[in-house]
């Protein structure tokens, strides 16, 4: 590849949607600025453009206005978009930022719609694998998916998420709700993402309802994200109530930042039993609160949390009544797990955009 | 929380084994001791499934059409009661100053939505008819197919998959359970054991005590299982007379069930077996006819699994024994 006259390489990410508030979106601008930082011109080019980031990004079809001859095309895949039909026919080197996609199998009955573009975002993926030079896969996990599309060359990188807001100064109003509730007794289980079949939050109502019935019975649950399934949401509030557990499971939807720090410095637990993670950015933010998690292995999630995490070999309910029983009662389990998780933490967050560039060094020039 | 020993062990990755194996001992106490009783376990793994949508229930257009039509009539006349002084007068005034508009919108939207409905009904109707003119060439799901002199306690190859999944973490599912027999050698066995028999009379007839059997078809009980859910799957009596399509499913619906590093037990007879003078009437009746374990050792290695094959000492039966890749891909190979 050679420079255009006049500037370095260009290094441009295409996605389908640009969200400051999803892990996909934050990624996409952090490494936007690392690439800049490295000395390669960098944009963003997206299907859909949140209006906080329109000054951050171009729509794609507005790429050829900018294109010069030796750009690169890095594509954000989450999901099925026209950019990978647009990429595929543009024949820009293209590297494959993958960050997996939810299966059309975890859509069955509730959502058609999302059935048939998950089925699509296999055939793009396959389609794009093959002529990807490098594919980024965010855990071995994800590595093995883009082998089996026809990606020869992969490395596996972290997620650059914005770690340090569940850290940060809580939202005050929220932590002396929540201080209130736990003055009352009872444990704080927490889960973060959004509410869809795939996250699977009716196995958490489950586990729920064993483990107030068995060991705590004034434990609750914060289910902390927005929704995109409604069907799923509305089946899951009717369970909820059911049984009789409305008063224990809040759903707060999308909270801000301050918030969710409010909400992980009050959580005992970290419990997610989600059928399908690509790489599971709460995952680590739990660990990195310092709180303990408990989940098992779907997807990726054994690779992210790795040995720091209580992975239960099965998500049955009773299992996890007891895994959360023992975690919230064992002080040498919980010391256990949140220094293994602080480890791993610092593990999956040091200098992630330092590796993304130096891979992406080995197939594009330095400038 | 406790305030006890807050020492980090010095090798954590031994203590948290050992306070996972603690933990599936806690389960089997407690399930032992009755504190989760099996009928209320169905109950909670049912519930959720009848809030899924129509869909997720099996898909039955005129189940859904019903829903629509329920649906369809728009009441622009908002109830004004309040608990307020004086709410309900503000409520009527306000609904009676917007009702001429609201009233307007409503209808048309009523209207609209009743003749999407009607169009739905008439696609209803020509599926139904198309339904009753494929029904000559339906295959029914294949039901147990019982060998009793293969499928007993003294069986050759009971031993070998109790062992196998014994041991597993998290709860292990046997098929065409029957009365039970072979969940409580696995219980015995330390094991924490559930039966699915599609016979209900069967299993209600069983000495339930703390075993927990449920009178329910396999395929369906699977669609309330967690990802993930199980540590192990038993099969016997169910495969052997499978067609490809239902196979296909079954092994779908069971990847999704069971754990990464699960295990699989398949026993099955041989095509020998099944055509013999002696086999039971559900064999000739069945779609498909046993497949030979080398066949099942593919589908399964395909699959993600490692098999490995058992020929019985007769030559009547086999077993296989599978374990589930630790790392799986969430998009599994059709049988083609």
């Amino acid at each position: 590849m050679s420079a255009a006259a006049g500037g370095p390489v260009a290094v441009h990410q295409f996605i389908a949607t640009l969200n400051p508030h999803d892990a996909t979106g934050t990624h996409a601008l952090k490494l936007r600025d690392a690439l800049r930082a490295a000395g390669w011109r960098s944009e963003i080019f997206a299907e859909a453009i949140h209006d906080d980031l329109a000054a951050d990004a171009l729509k794609h079809w507005m790429y050829p206005e900018h294109a010069r001859p030796g750009d690169v095309a890095i594509y954000q895949f989450t999901t099925s978009s026209p950019v990978a039909g647009y990429l595929a026919e543009r024949g820009l080197p293209l590297l494959l930022d993958f960050h997996n996609f939810t299966g059309p199998e975890y859509f069955a009955g509730w959502e058609p719609e999302s059935v048939e573009r998950a089925a699509a975002a296999a055939d793009e993926l396959a389609l794009l694998a093959q002529q990807a030079l490098l594919g980024l896969a965010k855990s071995p996990f994800s590595e093995q998916e883009l082998r089996r599309a026809g990606c020869r060359r992969t490395v596996v990188v972290p997620v650059l998420a914005d770690y340090g807001r569940v850290t940060a100064a809580p939202d005050e109003r929220v932590a002396g709700e929540l201080a209130q509730h736990k003055a009352e007794g009872g444990a704080d289980v927490l889960f973060v993402g959004r509410i869809v079949p795939s996250k699977a939050q009716h196995e958490l109502v489950k586990a729920l309802w064993a483990f107030r019935r068995l060991y705590d019975g004034q434990a609750r649950l914060h289910l902390v994200g927005g929704t995109s399934s409604f069907e799923y949401t509305k089946a899951l509030q009717d369970y909820v109530d059911d049984l009789g557990l409305s008063a224990a499971v809040r759903m707060p939807g999308e909270v801000s930042d301050a918030a969710l720090a409010a909400y992980f410095a009050a959580a005992d637990v970290y419990l997610s039993l989600s059928a399908h993670e690509g790489f599971g950015v709460p995952l680590v933010e739990a660990m990195m609160a310092g709180v303990p998690v408990v989940t098992h292995g779907a997807g990726a999630v054994a690779d992210t949390v790795a040995d720091a995490a209580l992975v239960l070999a099965a998500a049955d309910h009773s299992y996890v009544a007891a895994a959360l029983h023992r975690v919230c009662t064992d002080e040498r389990l919980r010391s256990t797990l949140t220094a293994a998780g602080t480890r791993r933490a610092a593990e999956l967050s040091g200098d992630v955009a330092g590796r993304i560039v130096d891979a992406i060094a080995t197939v594009v020039p330095r400038p | 929380m406790t305030d006890t020993d807050v020492t980090v062990p010095e090798d954590p990755q031994a203590y948290v084994e050992q306070v996972m194996a603690e933990i599936a001992e806690e389960v089997r106490l407690r399930r032992a001791s009755g504190d989760l009783p099996p009928k209320l376990e169905r109950q909670l793994d049912e519930l959720f499934l009848a809030h899924s949508p129509v869909a997720g229930r099996g898909g039955d257009l005129g189940d859904a059409l019903r829903m629509v039509d329920a649906a369809t009539f728009i009441d622009p006349v908002v109830p004004v009661e309040s608990e307020r002084a004086a709410g309900a007068v503000v409520k009527k005034g306000m609904r009676s100053l917007l009702l001429w508009y609201v009233g307007w919108l409503t209808h048309q939207m009523s209207q609209s939505a009743s003749a999407v409905s009607r169009a739905l009904h008439i696609v209803d109707d020509r599926l139904q008819e198309l339904e009753r003119q494929v029904e000559g060439q339906r295959v029914p799901p294949t039901g147990v197919v019982e060998f009793p002199a293969l499928q007993r306690g003294d069986a050759w190859w009971v031993e070998p998959a109790v062992a196998a999944v014994a041991t597993a973490r998290g709860r292990i599912l046997q098929a065409a359970c029957g009365d039970g027999w072979l969940v409580r050698r696995i219980v015995a066995a330390g094991g924490d054991a559930y039966g699915v028999d599609p016979r209900a009379r069967l299993v209600d007839t069983a000495a339930l005590g703390t075993l927990d059997l449920r009178g329910e078809p396999l395929g369906e009980h699977l669609r309330a299982v967690a990802a993930a859910g199980l540590g192990a799957v038993v099969l016997t009596g169910t495969v052997d007379g499978m067609a490809a399509a239902e196979r296909s499913q079954l092994l779908a619906a069971i990847g999704a069930s069971l754990a990464p590093g699960g295990t699989l037990v398949l026993h099955s007879v041989t095509r020998q077996a099944w055509d013999a003078a002696d086999a039971p009437t559900e064999a000739d009746l069945a779609a498909g006819r046993p497949l030979r374990p080398e066949a099942w050792c593919t589908l399964l290695e395909q699959s993600g699994y490692e098999a490995t094959a058992q020929p019985g000492p007769g030559g009547a039966d086999y077993l296989v024994t599978a374990v589930r890749s630790a790392i799986t891909s969430p998009h599994p190979p059709t049988e083609r």
